[in-house]
Parts: structure tokens; sequence; C-alpha cells
């Protein structure tokens, strides 16, 4: 058994807090779903077969994704085309793709291609990056970004930017040249809420801002979340004992809300042991991106690792309410298949990068 | 790359990842305050706004106090009868319960359709539905032996506001109607709950409108409960919670007694008129009858709107309270109230004599005040004034009054002033005064009015109620009975004596000795009563004249017009020489007081004195 693990690339601590947490999450979304026995088996059917992934992706050396870098970006940009052509539109949105039984949501495979294919495209860069090179990189990151967005999916679009931005940022971009694109960004922020927001995006910045504008229309949802975490107190009201969510005041408590439904069962003491086991995770990341062995695998794990901190930040401002309403799931907690596959395979990857090493040690 | 260039970008690489993970976990540690805020610091508001969103209390209607007279014989009570209810959530399919119920429950095709309407909006809720109302003997029998077949429907308790005497009490009890919500009673409960309010009456929540029903509202309403529900985010009622049991409102003990009460509507037919009776021991109100009457039943219980058009045109008007509200001059009764006010001024004494040659001639005009009888009565003091009535000795007394003066003598005898401590609606009609007179008429007081005023003509009105106070005060030798519907016990009385100090005992007496001899002597007005009774009995009759005519010839006329001729009143309290009850009888357009309302005085009297 030793001998097994010495054979595979593995790396305990990520394994067992990943572990520790899907398990959580299979608990928390039985009293999510009103006990709903069914989901949390299929469920647990994604999380079996996302550990496997995970493992699998793990074993292949850190070349072999660079290599074919360019080509998965392009299969994730194919996929995103069949997506829009073919797609069917599910509540004014065309996000996913239909492969046999499975159906995907497309967009998540960008999350790790943008990623990726920009490290790759940096890493033999010199110190610093070339006006030509960060470009050519803005102009990826923009038209990835604006394919999912067009859909409308902004949160995952969001997600996407922010992993090229990411690995742009890490690779050493100039500080004159961050300062300079946040001041064009204020400038032209005015454009973006007119031209480029949906009404129904729209709105919920407004009623981010204003929540009692609104009680029963766009606010609810976050009014009602906040109620639910604020009444779960110090210890919770135990597991299937939150009237908020049993009695579906709160929505979407299996997916984006599923964190106020912790809040509201579990209480202060279930959120500090669910943001420890999250803290640990990137805490590890963070550890296996230094010590990794070259500037690609460097790039790959800090970008990321940091779009699935991103990702997580995003549900938890929400659902407290320090940001405006965008569906963004709780990683490796909220149901759905898609998001569960791409976390994992981005989790294989970043184990792949950092327990490579150069030279194995005999 | 050559290692020194590698290094940097390691360094380069290192210090920009510790700045984007320094931030995630500031991020963290924001999200960790944010949460720290909501359930520790905010636990207390965001608990109160969880419970606010599934607590659902609905009220639950108390039974309301039941209303009796002073022997405690029900007048008001609450009668049971049953309503047939469904829980429509466990209805799947409407047609076919209701064909299957059909057999066993008579449905018209109106509360098949009612239910019909309702099912699927209760169903969603979980809340229940009437099916049928007031279930006969024969339906329930037939159900419950058929019950087990339908574990979705069951048989409730639902009472009716119900009088075993609607028609003779009607006025003085009221009725009650129906509200939407009784929020006032429970502010704590959202005014929108109050349409799946648990009813205990078949007539819904219930309020009372008008007499005691209305005076006693709160008191008789006891105190409603409260159940409370969890309710789901779609409005549905997922459980009860918890429950208060409502309190029954306490009974209502009255002083008003059903036999002496029957006798009234009785004896007074179907004149239009007022009986009001007055215990002269507790200031408790006997009687207080207005005719005509309504059914009360009807009016608490659903009435048709036909019927309710033809009550509201009726042009007898019984909706109106003649007791409380009918103004009336009270003509001849008003006399020893003058008498009263000659004696403690000094303007007469007992002894003083006049001659009544049928006629008074006021001296700085001229005008002629007639008696009732040609020629007039002769030589006339006051006792013999108050026995065959004599206008004139009243118009010379009244001449010498001064008005202010006589209008506060009057006044203080209770006219013009609410006297009754609970009686609904009460009207304070008024005494005249020069003041009054120059604002509504625009003319000056002239000294006609005083005289006129002299035997209760022209402009002073007083209620039937007044009239018995007056009554009572004179019976009681000025003590303020201060009557009152409900017994003593419920509100504290006063102790106010009329006193004057050129007024004594002795005055009284004499008092007391005319008026007896009103009936009871051979030269009394009222004589023609005198044989109806065994025991003894004072009073003073009048007739109020609504048109003034000074022709034989008019006069005649008028009296074939029926709403033209005179009213009959009489007040008179008795058994003398120590009385117990007084009473004033109103019958409008009966004509002459003694002989008319002086029947029905007695009747009233016979009943209370011979319980």
């Amino acid at each position: 058994m030793n001998k097994l693990f010495q054979k595979i690339y593995f790396d305990p601590y990520l394994f067992f807090s990943l572990f520790l947490l899907s398990m959580l999450g299979l608990f928390f979304l039985f009293s999510a779903s009103n006990a709903d026995a069914g989901i949390v088996l299929k469920q647990f059917v994604y999380v079996v077969a996302g550990f496997i992934i995970m493992i699998l992706v793990s074993q292949p050396d850190p070349d072999i994704f660079r290599r074919t870098s360019g080509f998965f970006l392009i299969f994730s940009l194919l996929l995103l085309g069949i997506t829009y052509l073919f797609g069917p539109e599910i509540n004014g949105a065309q996000r996913w793709v239909r492969i046999g039984p499975l159906s995907f949501q497309s967009s998540e495979l960008l999350k790790l291609a943008v990623p990726i294919f920009l490290a790759n495209f940096l890493f033999d860069k010199k110190l610093p990056i070339q006006r030509k090179e960060i470009i050519i990189s803005l102009i990826i990151i923009f038209c990835c970004f604006f394919f999912v967005f067009r859909q409308p999916d902004l949160g995952t679009a969001l997600i996407i930017a922010f992993s090229g931005l990411f690995v742009l940022f890490l690779s050493g971009l100039s500080w004159s040249f961050i300062g300079g694109s946040l001041i064009v960004f204020i400038i032209s922020s005015p454009f973006i809420w007119n031209i480029l927001l949906e009404p129904f995006q729209r709105q919920r910045i407004a009623t981010f801002f204003n929540p009692e504008s609104d009680p029963f229309g766009a606010s609810w949802n976050i009014i009602q979340s906040k109620v639910a975490i604020g009444s779960g107190g110090f210890f919770g009201k135990g597991f299937g004992g939150g009237s908020q969510t049993q009695l579906n005041f709160l929505p979407e408590t299996e997916t984006d809300f599923i964190f106020s439904v912790i809040g509201e069962e579990f209480g202060f003491l279930g959120v500090l042991l669910l943001l420890s086991i999250y803290l640990f995770i990137l805490l590890r990341c963070f550890y296996l991106a230094l010590s990794a062995r070259d500037r690609f695998c460097r790039l790959v794990i800090g970008g990321l690792s940091l779009t699935f901190a991103a990702n997580l930040m995003i549900n938890l401002c929400m659902v407290v309410g320090l940001l405006p309403v965008v569906g963004m799931p709780l990683p490796f907690i909220s149901k759905g298949g898609s998001s569960l596959m791409s976390l994992f395979l981005a989790f294989g990857i970043i184990v792949s990068m950092g327990t490579h090493k150069k030279f194995l040690p005999q | 790359m050559i290692f020194e260039e590698r290094q940097i970008e390691k360094n380069n690489f290192s210090s920009r990842a510790t700045l984007l993970f320094g931030l995630i976990m500031l991020g963290l540690i924001a999200v960790l305050i944010k949460v720290f805020s909501l359930q520790i610091s905010g636990y207390t508001d965001y608990q109160l706004a969880a419970l606010k969103n599934k607590n659902y209390a609905v009220p639950v209607q108390s039974l309301r106090g039941e209303i009796f007279d002073r022997n405690g014989r029900a007048l008001i009570k609450n009668e049971p009868t049953f309503d047939l209810i469904t829980r429509p959530n466990l209805i799947s399919d409407i047609d076919s319960f209701l064909e299957e119920i059909e057999p066993v429950i008579f449905l018209s095709v109106t509360e098949k359709l009612r239910y019909k309407k309702f099912q699927k909006e209760k169903a969603f809720v979980n809340k229940e539905l009437v099916l049928k109302k007031d279930l006969s003997d024969e339906e329930i029998a037939r159900f419950n032996v058929r019950s087990f077949n339908f574990q979705n429907t069951f048989i409730a308790k639902r009472y009716r506001r119900i009088s075993d005497y609607p028609d003779i009490f009607s006025h003085v009890l009221g009725y009650t109607s129906r509200i939407e919500d009784d929020f006032k009673s429970m502010p704590e409960i959202p005014r929108s709950h109050w349409k799946d309010a648990e009813l205990l009456y078949a007539f819904g929540l219930i309020k009372g409108r008008t007499g005691l029903e209305e005076i006693y509202d709160d008191y008789l309403t006891g105190k409603h409960g409260e159940r409370v529900y969890e309710m789901n985010a779609r409005g549905q009622l997922v459980q009860p919670l918890s429950f208060i049991k409502p309190t029954k409102g306490p009974d209502l003990y009255t002083n008003l007694d059903i036999d002496a009460q029957k006798s009234a509507a009785k004896s007074l037919g179907n004149r239009k008129g007022a009986v009001v009776a007055i215990d002269l021991e507790s200031g408790g109100i006997n009687v207080l009858y207005s005719s005509p009457a309504y059914s009360i039943n009807k009016l608490s219980n659903g009435m048709s709107e036909n019927e309710l058009q033809a009550l509201i045109n009726d042009p007898d008007k019984p909706f109106f309270n003649r007791a409380l509200q009918g103004r009336y001059p009270p003509a001849s009764t008003i006399k020893p109230a003058i008498g009263m006010y000659g004696l403690s001024n000094n303007i007469v004494n007992w002894d003083f004599e006049m001659k009544d040659p049928g006629f008074f001639t006021l001296p700085e005009t001229g005008r002629v005040f007639r008696g009732w009888l040609k020629g007039g009565h002769g030589k006339v003091n006051m006792h013999k004034a108050f026995l065959v009535s004599s206008n004139t000795y009243f118009y010379s007394l009244a001449y010498q009054a001064d008005i202010l003066e006589l209008s506060n003598h009057l006044s203080s005898l209770g006219f013009g002033q609410k006297v009754c401590l609970d009686c609904f609606d009460e009207d304070q009609a008024f005494v005249p005064t020069p003041e009054w007179k120059y604002s509504i008429m625009n003319a000056g007081w002239v000294k006609g009015d005083t005289v006129n005023l002299g035997i209760g003509q022209g402009y002073l009105v007083a209620t039937p109620m007044q009239l018995a106070n007056y009554a009572s005060l004179l019976a009681a030798k000025g003590k303020f009975i201060e009557p009152s519907l409900v017994l003593p016990g419920n509100q504290k009385k006063s102790l106010k004596i009329w006193h004057d100090d050129g007024f004594d005992d002795s005055d009284w007496n004499k008092m007391h000795e005319a008026l007896l001899g009103v009936i009871e002597s051979d030269y009394g007005t009222a004589r023609s009563i005198r044989d109806l009774k065994e025991f003894q009995v004072a009073g003073k009759s009048g007739t109020a004249e609504l048109v003034s005519l000074d022709s034989k010839e008019a006069y005649q006329e008028v009296r074939s017009s029926e709403l033209l001729r005179d009213h009959s009143i009489i007040i008179a309290f008795g058994p003398m020489p120590n009385p117990r009850y007084a009473v004033s009888v109103v019958i409008e357009n009966g004509e002459s007081g003694g002989a008319v309302a002086g029947p029905v005085a007695i009747e009233v009297l016979k009943s209370l004195i011979n319980e």
C-alpha cells in the first residue's frame, strides 16, 4: 500500500481536506434539499467521480498540460460555440451543452483553459512583460469573458476574467500598467453600466445598495439570506431545524445560498469550521505554488487556486450581503456536477504541478 | 533563462502571490466579521425576523357573554347550531366528493358553487372551508353514522346570538353585526390574519352595534384566543405550534324585568310610544320600551335586504328609540317642577289661593292663555291646582318667574341632559333659554314664552327617560337615582340630593299628597285609572299639544288627522306611601294623558310590584 502511494502523485493535505469538505457538503445538502436523498445520492456519485478524475489528472507530467494548453483552450471555446448554437435556453440563458446523457456547463472548462494557456504563453517571457504580450493576453481574456458574459452568465464570466488576470499579474505585469488600466476602468464604468449590463443585472446591483427599496422583489433573496444566517446565532438551530431553510423562505438553498443554510443550522461555529477548511486548502495551495518546480507550474497553481478563492469569496460575500447577487455556487458544497468536476479537475492539475519535481528522488 | 534571472522571477512571483493570497485572507476575515455581526450582534433582530416569517397567528374567537334580566332569566343567549366543515387539502376530486356527500347532506346549487369557488384556494394553504351552515338534527344524525367515510369533513358547533324576546327588547338590548376584524382588541395580530380567524359564531366575527350589546361590547366580548401556525414561504400552514384559549366574555346582569317589559309592550300594543320604569332603590331601569320595535334575532343573524329596507323605510320609524331619543313637550307633567320652583323661591306657598276663570291674560300684551276647562276651576290653591291641573294657576306662577332661574331649576331636575349612566345613544333634549331662542330663531325671549313653559308647552322638550328620571326624583323626595341598565357594582353611583332651602320635608310630603290626589281623589284628572289596581299610585298626567288652537272647530278638524293629535303622557310612582318604582309613559297621538297613558303605567307598576 505504501509503495502504491509512493508511486502515484498525491498530496495528502489537499486530498483529506477536500474529502472532509465534500463529505460536509453532502451532509449540508441533505438538509438544504429538505432531506431529498435522491439529490444527495446523485451528488455523492459526482464527488466519487471527481476524486477519481482528480487522482487521474494528477499523474501526467506538467509538461503535457503545457504542450496541450492551446488545444485545450480551442476545445473549450468550441464547446462554448456549440452551446451558443445548439444549447437549450433555460431561464433566459444558454449555458448548457449536452453530450449523450450528460449535460455540462461549457464555460466551466474555460476557467481552467484560460489560466493554463496564459501561463504557457507567459512563462518563458522576460521580465518585465512587454506591451505586445500584455495586449495579446488581455484580448484573449476579454474574448473569453465576453463569450460567457453574453450567455448571459456574469458570475462565471467574471471568474474567467479573474483567472486570466491573476496569471497576468503573477507573471510580472508592471505596476504602471495596472495603475493606468484602473483609471481607464473607472472612467469607462458608466459605459459598462449602461451598455453592457442586462437590466436584471443592473437591478441586482441597485438592490444591493438599497435592499429595503424592494423587499418582496429583487432583494427578497438577500434579506432572507441575512435573516437565515443571523437567526442561526452561535450554535445554530440544528440539523434540519432551520425554519428559513425548511419552510423555503430562503431561495436556492441547494446551490447559491447553501452557505446561509449552514449559517442557520450550524451557527457561527459551523461557519468557523467551514472557513477554516477553506483557509487550510488555500494555504496549502500557496505553499505548493511557492515550492513548485518551475515558473509554468507556479503560474498555473497560483492562477487556479486564486480562481478557486475568487469563486469562494464571491459566493460568501454575496450571501452575507457584502456583494450584489450573482449566480455563483459555493465550491465543493453546492449541488451541481459541472462546477464540481471543473473544481476537481483544477485541483488534479494543481496536485500534478505541485508534486512533480524535475529530478525524482531515488 | 540564466539562474540569476530565474531567482528574480521567483522572488517577484512570491511577493505577488503573497499579496493576492493576503487579500483573500482579508476577504475571508471580512466575511467572518460580517457573519459575526449577523449571528452574534444582530442575533435578536434576525431571530425575530425569522419567527415573523414562519409564525402565522390567527385569532380564535371568544364566546360573548350572555345577558340576563334582574331575576336571572336569559335575555340574550348563545344558541349552538352545527356547521359542516371540510379540509379541502384532503379532497382530491371535488365533484366526486360532493356527489358522495349529497345523499347525506342536502346541498343547494349556490352552496355547491360557493364551495367550488373557494376550494382550491383553501386547499393550497391547508385551511378549512364551511360546506353547509346550520345542519338539521336529521342531517347531523345521518352524517355521524357515516362519518368514517368522510375523514376530510367534520361537524363543528357554531353559535347564534338569540333572544327569546326579540321584539320587545330590541332597542334596549340592541343587535350585533359582522365585522371584518377586531384588530383593536388584539393589535399584535396583523389585520390581514383576521380573515382566517377561528370562529365560534355562525355569523362570523361580531360586534355589538346598538343598545347594551354596544355599550358593554368590550365587556361581553371577553378575550379572543390565538393559535399560531408554522407557515412556509408559499403561505401554506404546515403545523400548529401553540394555542392560547379564548376567554368567554362575562355575563351581563341587568336591571331589566322581562314581565314588566312584556306588560309594557302588551299594553302599548301597536301604538307608537315609549315606557320607562325605574327601581327607586337601586336606580335600575326595569323597563325601557319603545314601540314599534323589530326583531333583533333577525338583525343579528342575517336579515334579507328587502326586510331591512322595509324597516328603514317604515314611516313609523321602528329603529327610532323613542324612550331615549323621542323629544316630547312634557305638558302638564312639568307642573310639579314649576310648583317646586314657586315654593322654593317664595313666589307662592301651599295656602296661597287664586281665582281660575279658565284663562290667563298676559298683562303686557293682553294675550290670552287658555285652560283646558272652559269656565275654569274656581278658587284654586296649589294642592287643587295639581289635582285639577289648573293651567291658569301655573301660567300666573310662571309669569312671576325669572326665565334664567327657571331654566336652571329645570336643568337641576335632569332636563336638558343625559340622565342614564349606560344607555345607548341617549338624546339630551333641551331646556330653552333666552340665549338659545335668540341664536335659533333670532328673536328675543318674551314673557309669553315663560308663561307657556309653566304648563310644559312651548319650547321645552324631554325624553321619556328624562321624565322617568324626574318621576324618580319626585318619588324619592329629591334623591338622585342615576338610572342604569346594569346592576350596581359595574359602576359606582354618586349620592346626589336635590336640595333647596326653601323646600323642606313638609313640602315634599304635601307634594306627594297632591300627586297622590291626581289619581286617587275624586277630583284628580287621572282618577279614571284609580280602580285598575289594588295599591295607591301618585302621578301627574299631561296632554302635549302639537298644534295650538283657539277655536273648537279647528280642534275637531285636527283630531281627525291622527298624526296631529296630542301626545298623551303620564309620570307615576307607587305604591304609596312608600314608592318603590317610578314610571313614565308617552303615547304619540294618544290624546288625553290620564285616560290613555295612565292604564299603561298602571300595568307596568302592577307587574313590577306584584312580583
